[in-house]
């Protein structure tokens, strides 16, 4: 019998909110899947769209973005410029044909542990669904195959 | 009087009194039907200049020229309604001072130009109004749907093959208005965000990245699109953005010389449907 799939996903989190939030979910003892992989960094507005492209390009199967609820930003705005990026983002690789599913953006607070391991648990039991990103993958692979490049 | 006499006229009194030193215009191309940019210094040249039909690109590109700007002279350039609007995004990004730009606008009806009435880019709030009323183009909403319903693998073929044939030449980076970076995001390696090579993945992430630099600020001059020696249909990408800034903020680029950038900008009720 062959082994289930073990998506690699990769989170970015803002450190106030939803890092604290994943925190306060393994110092609760929630159990979630192992296979998310968490990048901190300071607010959600210093997530750039870049990181979302440089995780797809090193192999992640999906990203999750996640930050303060609106008005909870500890730097104020930082999560509302950041969702309307996120909203233009979301849709430029929807129309290039990176699946939406793949992308997840959520807001989880500092005392959200439960939403977090919830959340975790169902966006790779979703991927893991979906498979994976082997499109996207296989144009990696090309480049590490081919001597050409 | 026909435009173009009345514009190498007015243009060469402008050159003449001092009030700019320097027109840019169109001239006669390397065939009949092409027309290249001219850079006219002094009132004999004028001569040189050609307005007609053909007089499709976008001249701002050439105001941010380093250096250009920067003795406080005045310049003078030959704009349709889309030029006008890049002129206001570069205003309102603070890479022009609006005062030193004279704007001979012009519009193409019917295959000939036609002049528009004003000379600085607050004159001709009217023009960007119509052309914000008249809405993006219905061609490329036609085909921008279709790839809409497809399904994502579909549309990731579609791009794949697109993307694949990308040199990396950067022409589209180059005549475009909006890309004044002095260092551009694919020319920073430490970290090295996108790949350089034009391997298909590479040519992904950069057209992406680009197609993202532009949400906003895009007015579909289609200068990219021209100028992609493989034709890619940049054009379409830039629009299923400008696309989403309308639908989701309301937000049509360069309306004017003190609209915020869309993305340097929020709403606290901005729509937020996909987030968990």
């Amino acid at each position: 019998m062959s082994e289930p799939f073990e998506p690699k996903i990769v989170a970015f989190v803002c450190t106030y909110c939803t890092y604290a939030g994943a925190d306060l979910a393994g110092t609760s003892r929630m159990k979630y899947a192992s296979n998310v992989r968490i990048v901190r960094l300071p607010c959600t507005g210093r997530i750039s769209p870049m990181f979302i492209l440089k995780a797809l390009q090193k192999g992640a199967d999906g990203v999750l973005v996640s930050g303060c609820h609106p008005g909870d930003c500890h730097f104020a705005q930082g999560n509302y410029h950041a969702r309307r990026r996120w909203t233009v983002f979301r849709a430029l690789l929807a129309f290039t044909g990176i699946p939406e599913q793949r992308i997840r953006f959520s807001w989880i607070s500092a005392a959200e542990g439960a939403k977090f391991a919830e959340l975790i648990n169902s966006l790779t039991e979703d991927i893991r669904k979906l498979g994976p990103f082997e499109q996207y993958h296989e144009l990696q692979t090309v480049i590490e195959t081919q001597s050409t490049y | 009087m026909g435009i173009q006499v009345q514009f190498r006229k007015e243009a060469a009194e402008l050159l003449s009194s001092g009030a700019v030193k320097l027109v840019i215009g169109y001239g006669e191309g390397s065939t009949p039907e092409r027309r290249r940019p001219v850079f006219v210094r002094t009132p004999a040249e004028t001569e040189r200049l050609v307005l007609d039909g053909a007089c499709v690109a976008n001249l701002s590109t050439y105001l941010i020229s380093e250096g250009l700007l920067s003795d406080g002279k005045n310049v003078a350039v030959f704009l349709k309604p889309d030029g006008i609007r890049s002129i206001n995004i570069l205003a309102a990004e603070a890479q022009l001072n609006p005062e030193q730009v004279v704007i001979f606008g012009f519009d193409i009806e019917n295959g000939e130009a036609r002049p528009l009435a004003g000379r600085k880019a607050s004159d001709f709030t009217q023009v960007v109004e119509a052309a914000k009323a008249a809405g993006l183009s219905p061609e490329l909403q036609k085909e921008a749907e279709r790839l809409d319903h497809i399904s994502a693998a579909e549309r990731f073929e579609y791009w794949k093959e697109q993307f694949s044939k990308c040199i990396k030449c950067y022409a589209c980076r180059q005549v475009c208005p909006m890309c004044y970076c002095r260092r551009c995001i694919v020319d920073v390696n430490q970290p090295q965000w996108i790949n350089t090579s034009s391997h298909t993945l590479g040519n992904f992430e950069w057209n992406i990245v680009r197609a993202f630099h532009l949400a906003g600020r895009c007015v579909a001059c289609g200068g990219c699109d021209r100028s992609c020696p493989v034709n890619i249909p940049l054009r379409l990408i830039n629009h299923r953005m400008a696309k989403e800034v309308l639908d989701a903020f309301d937000y049509y680029a360069g309306e004017s010389t003190d609209q915020k950038p869309v993305l340097a900008t929020f709403r606290q009720d901005d729509p937020e449907t996909f987030i968990l």
